[in-house]
């Protein structure tokens, strides 16, 4: 048992086809939510898939560096920038208009 | 070899866990519960990082992620009054659309990955240090190293910064624009009841 266990450890593929998986829940999210928190939520989902995509392929085709661990923290900075400013917006516009469906966002203008 | 089995049985256990509760994120209805699935996620995700043997890079992911982005977020969903108007709920066009889109991506790219010569066995045992790597590249004036994206990426931080502050704080009555005087009157009217106080509405009425 334990042997199987350890010769059947996760390649490559297994860790891309998680992030792929994990990638597909965020797309369902970001196009079936209508409140826009919930839309930043699965883009979250999906900027963390990215990201790990970057630190498995790292760890198992270039071992001796760490460009896509580095890679990986600047998509962290980022997404926390992008973060910020999507939820101050939301609340500017919740401040405005008293809901964040963007079924309703359709005009820039208040 | 014991290790090796530890290792393979942690991946699938915390794959699993974290496809559930990345279907917990998109799928709830309350938002804040949204949130706290959303910090399971993250958290799994760190576990993940070890897993990969980049432990600086879990620890960001904690105090960056589930330490700050998630807290930020369940702030504006309590702020928004998401949680309680429950209106989140897909009209069953879009959720079918939403579903063949996502079914399609994932599908078609992981069809892709099964025909391609990805099929590298097992990860590539490294004793190195990335946290003392990561800390040299970042600092590394040279050809490879990393010294602007990391400067310019703290002036993208404090841009971020500034720009959150001046969206979400409350606008300036329109006599006095850039002062904090608006900020000021919104609190003394605060004290009124909401038929006294006087209209901050920026708009001229027509």
């Amino acid at each position: 048992m334990i042997q199987y266990l350890a010769s059947h450890g996760p390649g490559l593929i297994h860790w891309l086809i998680l992030s792929n998986v994990l990638f597909a829940i965020g797309i369902y999210g970001l196009l079936s939510r209508r409140n826009a928190i919930g839309i930043l939520m699965a883009v979250e989902l999906m900027l963390n898939s990215a990201a790990m995509n970057a630190v498995v392929f790292n760890r198992f085709l270039a071992p001796k560096s760490v460009d896509g661990e580095i890679l990986a923290l600047f998509v962290i900075a980022v997404a926390a920038a992008e973060a910020v400013v999507g939820l101050a917006i939301f609340v500017a516009l919740f401040r405005d208009r008293s809901s964040i469906d963007v079924n309703r966002m359709d005009s820039m203008k208040g | 070899m014991i290790e090796q089995a530890m290792a393979t049985i942690l991946f699938y256990g915390f794959a699993a866990a974290a496809v559930v509760l990345a279907l917990a994120v998109t799928i709830s209805r309350n938002l804040l519960r949204a949130a706290v699935c959303l910090m399971g996620v993250l958290s799994i995700q760190a576990a993940f990082y070890i897993l990969l043997a980049a432990d600086f890079l879990a620890g960001v992911q904690v105090l960056v992620y589930v330490g700050g982005i998630v807290v930020v977020i369940a702030f504006v969903v309590t702020l928004t009054r998401s949680s309680q108007l429950l209106m989140d709920h897909p009209s069953p066009l879009r959720m079918l659309l939403a579903i063949a889109v996502a079914a399609g991506f994932a599908g078609v790219s992981i069809a892709a990955l099964w025909m391609s010569a990805l099929h590298q066995p097992g990860m590539a045992h490294s004793t190195m240090d990335s946290t003392r790597a990561i800390g040299l590249a970042l600092l590394d004036t040279g050809g490879s190293g990393y010294v602007l994206p990391f400067e310019v990426i703290s002036v993208l931080l404090l841009a971020a910064m500034i720009g959150g502050i001046g969206i979400a704080r409350k606008t300036p009555p329109p006599d006095q624009p850039f002062t904090s005087g608006g900020d000021r009157s919104g609190e003394a009217d605060a004290a009124l009841p909401k038929s006294q106080r006087p209209s901050r509405d920026r708009r001229a009425p027509q």
